[in-house]
């Protein structure tokens, strides 16, 4: 996938900024984290019988000043209300188990920003095995019309590596590993 | 001490001596929940039994582990509007609105949503004159067997060797899964920091010696702290020599270390007011919903016991549950909390 190459001071921190018109935005299959590959025995039973991650798609386009990568994601929102839970979003940036979010021997970086409680920069070492991992990472999202489109943004090296993306409906009650992730990576060149 | 050498601080709640003045639930309260998030957690509860309970219809919500194979079960994530509370109330307008006799203070809740903690108090169950409740405190019951630990992805819960139940806050992402796997639903989730709470058994009391906000400010002499293993004293007397401390729900699974003294019950009354010496006002189904079959027992033993003093003889397990030395409630944790020398 292209990183669309922006001058310094261009916004694009606001998923609505003009500057985001003008990047290629690249349609992205999801699929849920098995159900298998969930952490803990709770997790495995209690969700044995009820579907998650079933956002099926989102658009991605991903551009840098030089200074900071952004991804821009774009997904259906289903319009429930959220009560507990609340809809999030994640850059998957590294090289590893992208379809259980890291693993313990390849731990993912998961830039995540969640409706409500702003951004975290965290580590993923499989299904909701996340861990903070510091400062450095912004997140802005709005919804409307039916979708939810969120920026995340933190340091520009990331921009040289694979970039993959999870999505967490909150109206279903979705956190942790259980999410829809996409199928494959991008490499972002 | 079991094999691997960890011991088990347990609860004894005695429930004939509880009057539900909720001085546990305060003394925990301003101990360790007045920080952002936390005004509608109440570690220590107190409700009144029967009841819907803190939160509302907690025993409905399922968790805990199957008995045959031992795997846990799905549960229900309390939500925030199932504990209730921490609402904000009138206070200028009562006090200071020139509205004398006429405003009175009330929650700023739509009538709706109303309900905290206890907000069913006295409410009870039965039918004049055989009406009937009483009072039940429910703490972390940091479990032999905590399912909330097994359940959270993080790796945030742990058990001590002390055998107490905690949490690195530091860890838990607020996944809340620990909340649905408890069967007690004895876990709260702090909003504004986005972390899972619940009581820590006043860890750091117990670090120095002191006994536990709940069991030390309790003024009706009603609970008991100490090792399960440690024979010879009250917790250990209680539960494993006489049995008259039971878990509540066992049948969860998850082997809880909070204990209860079952109530007594006054007797039935009949229609023409004469007594019914037979039948025990508080059902004793009811009873055994909560403390299983092994309440008969218990209260027999209990009600034996007692038979025993009225007729001039002596009863051990009387004079513990009597608690005539105070600091027999506190087991090992006897410092007073005044003589603590802070070093941090």
């Amino acid at each position: 996938m292209k990183v669309a190459k922006v001058n310094a001071g261009t916004d694009l921190a606001d998923p609505a900024a003009p500057a985001w018109s003008s990047v290629a935005a690249e349609a992205v299959a999801l699929a849920p984290v098995a159900l298998a590959a969930q952490p803990t025995e709770y997790i495995r039973v209690a969700w044995a019988n009820r579907p998650y991650g079933k956002t099926a798609e989102a658009k991605v386009a991903a551009a840098s000043d030089g200074s900071k990568l952004y991804v821009r994601v774009e997904w259906a929102d289903d319009a429930k209300p959220n009560t507990e839970f609340q809809d999030a979003v994640g850059a998957v940036l590294g090289d590893g188990s992208l379809a259980t979010l890291g693993d313990a021997n390849s731990p993912l970086t998961l830039w995540y920003w969640e409706n409500g409680r702003g951004a975290l920069n965290l580590t993923a070492k499989g299904p909701g095995i996340f861990s903070k991992a510091g400062a450095g990472v912004t997140g802005t999202g709005a919804n409307g019309n039916g979708k939810w489109a969120a920026v995340l943004s933190g340091p520009a090296s990331a921009a040289k590596g694979k970039l993959g993306v999870a999505v967490w409906n909150g109206s279903n009650e979705e956190r942790a590993g259980l999410a829809a992730v996409s199928r494959a990576w991008l490499a972002l060149e | 001490m079991t094999a691997n050498g960890t011991r088990q601080i347990a609860w004894v709640f005695d429930l004939n001596k509880c009057i539900g003045c909720q001085t546990c639930s305060v003394a925990c309260k301003v101990l360790w929940t007045r920080d952002e998030g936390e005004k509608h957690e109440w570690w220590c509860s107190v409700n009144t039994q029967p009841g819907l309970g803190t939160p509302k219809n907690w025993e409905q919500m399922g968790g805990g582990v199957e008995a045959t194979t031992g795997k846990p079960k799905a549960g229900h994530q309390p939500a925030r509007g199932e504990f209730g509370g921490g609402f904000d109330f009138n206070y200028y307008e009562v006090f200071y609105g020139g509205t004398a006799g006429k405003a009175h203070l009330e929650p700023q809740a739509p009538r709706e949503d109303r309900w905290a903690m206890n907000w069913d108090e006295d409410q009870g169950a039965g039918e004049w004159p055989n009406s009937y409740f009483f009072y039940l405190p429910r703490i972390c019951n940091h479990c032999t067997n905590p399912v909330c630990m097994e359940a959270c992805p993080t790796g945030a819960l742990s058990k001590r060797d002390d055998g107490l139940v905690l949490r690195d806050e530091d860890v838990c992402m607020g996944d809340r899964f620990c909340m649905e796997a408890c069967p007690y639903k004895k876990i709260y989730f702090n909003y504004e920091r986005h972390v899972g709470q619940h009581c820590i058994g006043c860890f750091p009391r117990i670090e120095a010696g002191v006994a536990p906000a709940c069991v030390r400010q309790c003024p009706g002499r009603a609970v008991f702290v100490g090792y399960l293993d440690e024979e010879g004293t009250p917790v250990h007397d209680l539960v494993k020599k006489w049995k008259i401390a039971l878990p509540l729900h066992a049948e969860a699974g998850t082997g809880p270390n909070v204990f209860y003294v079952p109530p007594l019950s006054p007797h039935r009354l009949n229609d023409d007011m004469s007594i019914d010496y037979e039948t025990p006002r508080i059902p004793r189904e009811y009873l055994e919903s909560l403390f299983g079959p092994e309440v008969n027992g218990a209260l027999a033993t209990l009600s034996g016991e007692m038979q025993k003093v009225r007729e001039g003889g002596s009863s051990d397990v009387c004079k513990t549950l009597i608690a005539y030395k105070w600091k027999e409630l506190l087991g090992p944790f006897t410092v007073d909390p005044a003589d603590i020398v802070q070093t941090v």
